[in-house]
């Protein structure tokens, strides 16, 4: 019950630092990757072929740009996690990944989630070219074929499994809920204002919103037209770097927006 | 895991929504399947209907729904291996066009079929899937009978609160009206109101609301069932595309109006399960399995 209630409240919010950290960790233990390392052994410079791809970027820096980038609903997002948690179930003990492994089984996961979920999701060029040239096209195909056969094409999502891998970042909510659900019962006159505050200093809780606050923030959440515009080949996603310079700040907004909202 | 070297290509079947079906035969068995082909487009890769109607379907074992026996995956094509069936509905209905006059089916076959399309819809609703393309080409029979729902490309799963819900699904002549109006919040009673059309189209072999926009659908749903209001339906004010203007229609006799498009004899029950179908306020509409445990079906469950 409160399980179910403290989801959909994180579901509601915006996508924070926090849920990029958990994502990140959460992929880091799918699969023991290589590090890049520079200097192990000389190696030589890259071939004139490769010079248009970037080096790797971190996975954090990866997800949040991905994040950025396909205004990605946060239940998409999160979701997510759940294919990574399968994948962690199926994949043998000792199998090693190489250093842009995990970059890849995240961006998989979430691609078929963003399919299995919603009604309109980008299509696999628009995906490759949202990873700033870490991945072209035939990569991100076949990552998602190697994913569906990995997963047996079983997408499904139950409840509870979402409860059980997202815990982490229930915790907080469900605590909160439960504060101001006391704090109601106890004082009836300062309804609204305890579970404002209340929300707003508990809820995940930590104040390093800022590396993504930094960031150009982007429209709000896609609407729905807008994701279908994705799915015709004619509209390509470099439009988006207008809408960068909006100043409106959408990735994060006070949570006690959200959760005076849904407590009250 | 199959691969397409088992199975020989024989004629086509037709086109569905994204893909072409073809007869096939599984040349170890000897058993006719459907080959249903998805040309991979690479910019886009796995179509998001191809990855639901594989996800949903791998696990729906039910009679009154086709199997999936198989998935052939390769870098270019993907092969839905599926249970054949000899004809659809909609086939079915057409071949009984006698010149011009359109003729619907026994009472008993109606019967018969109505009751699986449910057997097969509830079975969707308790394991939490939506089919959301409810209509006669999407129903399958074979010669044994037997009715069992295909094409899963719009289906989706239901439960989980993620994201919301696409109002442009179902096609229109089986779009409920709260669909209609834009509603994104619809779940199961969805695919009732297609299951209420699909049995008055049995009985007359027409279609019941053959409208060719969504507002003139609107209207032929409102000119029969009347015009909803506040009172007869509370939020629908609320409602994306509601229109407060719409001309105020009462509701005509569903019962009298079938009647007189069909020499079987309709009696109480089956137009009572009808309105119970075609309820215009979802929430007033009958679950699956409240439609199955109708007096119409006593003869089924007695």
């Amino acid at each position: 019950m409160n399980d179910s209630k403290a989801l959909r409240v994180l579901f509601k919010s915006p996508v924070t630092d926090d849920m990029i950290r958990f994502l990140t960790n959460t992929t880091l233990r799918v699969i023991p990757c290589a590090k890049e390392t520079k200097n192990a052994y000389p190696s030589p410079p890259a071939s004139p072929s490769e010079n248009g791809k970037r080096s790797l970027p971190s996975l954090m820096t990866f997800i949040t740009r991905l994040v950025r980038y396909t205004n990605v609903y946060t239940s998409t997002l999160l979701t997510a996690t759940c294919y990574l948690h399968k994948l962690q179930k199926i994949l043998p003990k000792d199998a090693h990944g190489l250093p842009s492994t995990s970059h890849r089984i995240f961006l998989a996961c979430l691609i078929l989630s963003a399919k299995y979920h919603n009604d309109s999701s980008p299509q696999n060029k628009h995906w490759a070219e949202y990873t700033d040239g870490v991945f072209c096209l035939e990569d991100v195909n076949l990552m998602e074929r190697q994913l569906l056969q990995l997963l047996n094409w079983d997408l499904r999502v139950e409840e509870q499994m979402l409860c059980d891998s997202l815990e982490s970042l229930l915790a907080p909510i469900r605590y909160d809920l439960e504060r101001s659900r006391k704090a109601m019962a106890r004082n009836q006159y300062h309804q609204r204002n305890m579970s404002a505050s209340s929300s707003t200093s508990t809820l995940i809780g930590t104040p390093s919103l800022q590396s993504l606050k930094s960031l150009p923030a982007l429209p709000k959440l896609p609407s729905l037209p807008r994701l279908a515009s994705w799915s015709s080949s004619s509209s390509t996603p470099k439009t988006l770097p207008n809408k960068l310079a909006q100043p409106d700040s959408s990735i994060v907004y006070m949570r006690s927006d959200y959760s005076t909202a849904t407590l009250v | 895991m199959a691969s397409s070297s088992q199975f020989k290509q024989l004629e086509k079947l037709g086109n569905g929504t994204y893909a072409t079906v073809y007869k096939g035969l599984n040349k170890t068995t000897g058993v006719y399947v459907a080959l249903k082909e998805v040309k991979l487009d690479s910019e886009e890769g796995t179509p998001s209907t191809a990855v639901r109607e594989i996800s949903l379907m791998k696990e729906l074992k039910h009679e009154n729904i086709v199997r999936l026996y198989d998935v052939i995956h390769t870098e270019n094509k993907l092969t839905l291996v599926f249970e054949f069936m000899d004809n659809d509905l909609k086939k079915y209905m057409d071949s009984r066009i006698v010149g011009n006059t359109p003729y619907g089916f026994e009472m008993s076959l109606v019967k018969y079929f109505e009751w699986q399309l449910l057997q097969g819809v509830a079975f969707c609703h308790e394991n939490r899937i939506l089919h959301r393309d409810l209509k006669p080409q999407n129903l399958l029979i074979n010669n044994k009978g037997q009715l069992k729902l295909g094409d899963f490309g719009l289906a989706r799963a239901f439960g989980i609160p993620v994201n919301t819900f696409s109002s442009e699904v179902v096609t229109l002549w089986y779009r409920a009206p709260d669909v209609l109006m834009g509603s994104r919040t619809y779940s199961t009673s969805i695919d009732i109101w297609s299951c209420g059309c699909i049995l008055a189209e049995m009985i007359t072999g027409r279609p019941l609301f053959p409208g060719t926009n969504d507002e003139e659908q609107l209207k032929l749903i409102f000119e029969t069932m009347g015009t909803p209001s506040e009172r007869t339906w509370p939020g629908i004010s609320n409602l994306p595309k509601y229109n407060a203007q719409h001309p105020q229609h009462l509701p005509k006799d569903l019962g009298a109006l079938l009647q007189s498009q069909t020499r079987e004899k309709m009696d109480l029950a089956l137009i009572d399960l009808l309105y119970g179908l075609l309820q215009l306020n979802p929430d007033r509409r009958l679950s699956a399995k409240q439609a199955l445990n109708h007096p119409w079906f006593a003869e089924y469950y007695q």
